[in-house]
């Protein structure tokens, strides 16, 4: 029996969660280093992301063109997540001003590749603040998928009053940033 | 949280002899689950101790619908256990376990890697 990934027709992100990737990338970048976060919440044919983590410090690599998180940090991650009934939804990362929005080929292969995973690229190091600048793709049928405009649209629902959790996360745990 | 039981699995029948030609059946059966952070239940299967790690980290990666990926780069999946990244995948779950365990929880990890390469260009790193 193989694992059930319910379709998800529709995330709903709180619009904190925007503003607290972008806060938490734009200061790696200003090193001319990528960084990114993960989206959690319920899988759900309405997935509603109601929970970011910024990995950083020890286990994550930041670098001009690469950001790797390690497995000890994915799995300090997954033990905090899994008793919270939270799964990973999205991983969002940037690229550097000058490097379009478009995932690479390691974003396409190295990357999470399960059916439903959202791959967000933030332009610009964060700098291109308005979501829809952003590139947006959907893995499914065994690649990733970018998301039209109108897609975008349809798929991805802004609530300004969702409340939700910031955490970082790093090789020795979890920790929480902002409730 | 749903859990996929599954039967008992592992190396070797109910009744088998192990390699002494000793009947088999005073082996421990451990259930182990396996946690993948983008899924939303967990793989659960009933395993024998003589089991080998890396039987439980196929079978989980076959649940799970991820692989191996090797290209210029090795991305490989893992389990962790306790915190710990299992890099020994020949040992038995006896051997991790120790004995009288009846049950056992992992996660399947993975290194996630994002890059800024762009249309196969490099950039140049610092």
């Amino acid at each position: 029996m193989a694992a059930n990934y319910p379709p998800v027709k529709q995330w709903v992100i709180a619009e904190g969660i925007f503003r607290q990737t972008l806060d938490g990338v734009r200061l790696i970048a200003q090193s001319e280093k990528e960084a990114g976060a993960f989206w959690l919440g319920k899988r759900e044919a309405v997935a509603e992301i109601s929970s970011l983590v910024l990995p950083h410090g020890r286990g994550v690599e930041e670098h001009r063109g690469r950001w790797a998180v390690s497995p000890e940090v994915l799995g300090a991650i997954t033990r905090w997540a899994k008793p919270r009934n939270l799964c990973l939804l999205a991983v969002a990362h940037t690229h550097l001003r000058g490097v379009p929005p478009v995932l690479s080929w390691s974003d396409r292969n190295l990357g999470v590749r399960v059916p439903g995973m959202l791959a967000v690229v933030i332009g610009n190091g964060g700098d291109d603040s308005a979501h829809v600048k952003w590139g947006w793709y959907v893995f499914e049928d065994g690649d990733y998928r970018q998301l039209s405009q109108h897609e975008i649209g349809e798929r991805i629902r802004i609530d300004a009053v969702r409340e939700f959790e910031t955490w970082s996360a790093d090789a020795n745990g979890v920790q929480v940033l902002r409730t | 949280m749903s859990e996929q039981q599954m039967g008992v699995t592992g190396q070797g029948d109910a009744g088998a002899q192990d390699a002494a030609g000793h009947p088999a059946v005073d082996r421990e059966v451990i259930e182990v689950k396996v946690d993948y952070l983008p899924a939303p239940a967990p793989f659960v299967r009933k395993y024998r101790d003589e089991t080998v790690i890396e039987t439980i980290r196929t079978d989980a990666m076959t649940f799970f619908g991820v692989k191996d990926f090797q290209d210029r780069n090795i991305h490989k999946f893992f389990l962790e256990f306790e915190g710990r990244v299992l890099e020994n995948t020949s040992q038995t779950l006896e051997h991790l376990l120790g004995p009288h365990r009846r049950s056992a929880h992992f996660n399947l990890i993975e290194q996630v890697t994002q890059g800024g390469t762009s249309n196969g260009r490099e950039l140049p790193a610092c």
